[in-house]
């Protein structure tokens, strides 16, 4: 049973990207312990909403809101989020030269959970993450996603969201580059960081991530709204027929399956 | 205090002349080099060299060269906390260093020499002492350049009057693991008198054989930038210096070079780098503080097979100003050089980089390389980059990059969204857009130390405190 406690509620959410407006009013609501898919073509909207929930200076809010724990998100940093327990794994992490994985790792580390991490403790807790991913330890003397193959590169996304305890996840097109062992390895990172206390926004393009990883509540987005809401089957039949029979059906309204 | 300083005249050479136990030829070649510093006019924004380079506010009458006692060993060890943390690095890296040598104006110079240093017939030690000592051995090298009027006004002044340096000499097949440590010292800000600038003109030699191997790390700095903000309103002062470095036949030489100064202070520095065949330079300048900091840093490769590779660090902040030129002058085939400067730039601070490439015409097979990077941090900070090609060869590789712009927005963005704030995202990348230079150093111990310099004074709170 889920608390039905929501952790994130998205109202009528209008946002622009130097004027040209890309989401059109979209609402979701997500419940502690939930996983939601966020399904739909490419150019639909669903990276949009993964910035713009994490705080890109660049995405404006133009009308509605978005609740965060209850709070309103316009009024908060990125970090600010991120402090708070929002966590975007990014479709594509940017490279942060000459800055090591490990004395990045610890710096955010230190900056969400609010106090440094004893070395030898974050060491072993590290050690034990990079095992479960699959991960050699001369990762973390490497540079922040600086010439890391694109395995790498979300397998290092999977492991901050594990050292972040974030308690809600937007993890956008994870899926994306990787092989079917990457995939494996990766959905399993995820399976294993889900929990009651948390809420994790799968945004992906294609449905084969869910075979890995089950969510409890699929969506379409098209052309800035969600179109299409429903259970876990939804995600087979886009994968069985494609995202055109969803111009055909008529959108679902999120709120009525609560 | 006053007895402690000289007036920069002619006269000054006399009396450094008398003081010094030093040759009759040592008073010519200083004086060879006060006519020309006499003929040459005084550099205006004019000159292109110059050109952003504000210096006719400093006026060179009012300074006064400060004084340095020549260096011993068993000397006071009590050194400012900036040279303290180099030794403590580069020992920690290495089991023993080579060699420690510290002058500052009005105390003791201090100077220690490893037994295997010895041993090995190397000398080190400051240059008043090597006038002294090695007067024979010192004469060819110190005198190529003294005088030479292509290094413009200060390294003139530098060769005329010059009051502090080192002198360090390995001989043929003599290699050293660990580095030899120096640091000059000056006060520029806690001046009891007050009312002159003073003034030092550092000139360093270094001489490595054939086949010899050595390092050196090189501080020169002001003594009490503590709260440095203060020193803007004190009288302007000067430091020129002139450094010359000779690279034998297969010999390898790494030169890392950190210069820090108060606000007050302009720095302005006369660099040649000379490689022979087969030899190796490897240098990383660091500019971490000044009023105007100039640097002209010339390497020739000489003969074939001659390489080079030299890094640049600045961070600037404040009003500071800094001009780096550097001349890359391939003089025969197959010679290699490489050329990184990195600049990053808070507040109002402001760089110029020149970069030439000079090829002569019998230097085929020429590879060279440079590259400036400029990170803009501050509102009014401003960086130029100016690359320049001469090549008379035809058969060569040569190439050069540039960028100016501010920190990527994306890569702040990633980091905040892992919880780090503006301002220490902002540093973590400075700081790695420095370290990625920084990995190409050999000496043990240099990126640790450099990258806390770097990153003490992103924090604002001044190396030297």
């Amino acid at each position: 049973m889920t608390s039905r406690e929501p952790i994130l509620v998205i109202k009528d959410l209008h946002v622009a990207v130097e004027d040209k407006q890309i989401l059109k009013g979209v609402n979701l609501t997500i419940n502690k312990g939930e996983v939601h898919a966020l399904m739909g073509r490419n150019g639909s909207g669903k990276s949009t909403l993964g910035y713009t929930l994490m705080g890109h200076p660049r995405y404006h809010i133009t009308q509605g809101k978005v609740l965060f724990k209850g709070k309103d998100l316009s009024e908060m940093t990125a970090d600010e989020r991120a402090r708070a327990g929002m966590y975007l794994a990014f479709q594509y992490p940017v490279a942060i030269p000459g800055v090591s994985v490990s004395n990045f790792l610890r710096a955010s580390v230190k900056a969400v959970r609010g106090q440094d991490v004893p070395v030898k403790e974050f060491r072993k807790e590290l050690k034990e993450h990079l095992t479960k991913l699959g991960v050699k330890e001369d990762f973390l003397s490497r540079y922040v996603n600086d010439g890391f193959s694109g395995g790498e590169k979300k397998r290092l996304e999977i492991l901050q969201m594990a050292l972040m305890k974030p308690q809600m996840a937007l993890l956008d097109e994870t899926d994306s580059g990787l092989d079917i062992d990457a995939l494996k390895t990766v959905s399993a990172g995820i399976t294993a960081l889900a929990g009651p206390e948390m809420g994790i926004l799968l945004i992906t393009h294609y449905q084969r991530i869910l075979n890995y990883v089950t969510p409890q509540f699929v969506h379409v987005m098209q052309d800035g709204q969600i179109v299409l809401s429903g259970s876990g089957e939804l995600a087979h039949k886009l994968e069985a027929e494609g995202y055109d029979f969803v111009t055909k059906e008529p959108a679902v309204a999120t709120q009525s399956r609560t | 205090m006053n007895s402690d300083v000289h007036t920069i005249a002619r006269e000054t050479i006399e009396d450094l002349a008398l003081k010094q136990k030093t040759p009759s030829w040592t008073k010519d070649l200083r004086l060879a080099s006060w006519e020309a510093y006499l003929q040459t006019p005084f550099p205006t924004t004019r000159d292109e060299n110059w050109r952003r380079t504000v210096i006719e506010s400093l006026d060179l009458s009012t300074l006064k060269a400060l004084e340095f006692a020549p260096s011993t060993s068993g000397a006071d060890k009590s050194f400012p906390a900036c040279f303290q943390s180099v030794i403590k690095h580069f020992s920690q890296a290495n089991s023993t260093l080579s060699g420690i040598c510290y002058q500052g104006n009005g105390r003791p110079g201090y100077i220690e020499l490893s037994d295997e240093a010895k041993s090995k017939g190397v000398i080190f030690c400051d240059i008043e002492t090597a006038l002294a000592n090695h007067a024979d051995l010192l004469q060819p090298y110190l005198a190529k350049r003294n005088a030479s009027k292509e290094n413009g006004k200060f390294a003139l002044l530098t060769g005329a009057l010059f009051n502090c340096g080192l002198f360090l000499y390995v001989p043929k097949n003599v290699e050293l693991k660990s580095p030899f440590v120096s640091g000059i010292g000056i006060s520029t800000c806690a001046n009891t008198s007050g009312d002159f600038g003073g003034a030092i003109f550092p000139r360093l030699i270094v001489v490595a054989e054939p086949e010899s191997n050595v390092s050196l790390v090189h501080l020169t700095g002001s003594a009490d930038t503590a709260g440095d903000n203060d020193c803007r309103s004190l009288p302007a002062s000067l430091s020129a210096s002139m450094v010359d470095v000779f690279v034998s036949d297969g010999a390898n030489v790494s030169f890392v070079e950190l210069s820090q100064f108060a606000q007050n202070v302009y720095a302005i520095g006369t660099v040649h780098n000379e490689v022979a065949r087969d030899g190796k330079f490897t240098a990383v300048n660091v500019a971490l503080g000044g009023k105007q900091v100039k640097s002209d840093i010339y390497t020739h490769l000489q003969a074939q097979g001659a390489a080079s590779e030299i890094l640049g660090i600045v961070l600037g902040s404040h009003d500071e100003h800094y001009s780096f030129n550097t001349i890359q002058e391939h003089n025969a085939p197959d010679t290699k050089s490489d050329i990184n400067f990195r600049v990053a730039l808070k507040d109002n601070a402001s760089s110029v980089y020149q970069g030439v490439i000079k090829v002569d015409k019998c230097a085929q097979k020429t590879d060279a390389y440079q590259s400036n990077k400029n990170l803009l941090l501050g509102a009014g900070a401003k960086a130029d980059s100016i690359p320049r090609l001469e090549i008379l060869a035809d058969d060569v590789k040569c190439s050069h990059g540039a960028t100016v712009g501010p920190v990527d927005p994306e890569q702040l963005f990633y980091l905040a969204s892992r919880g780090l704030p503006e301002k220490i995202a902002e540093e973590l990348i400075v700081l790695g857009f420095f370290k990625k230079v920084l990995d190409k150093l050999t000496v043990d111990g240099a990126a640790d130390w450099l990258v806390e310099a770097v990153s003490q004074k992103i924090d604002d709170s001044g190396y030297c405190a």
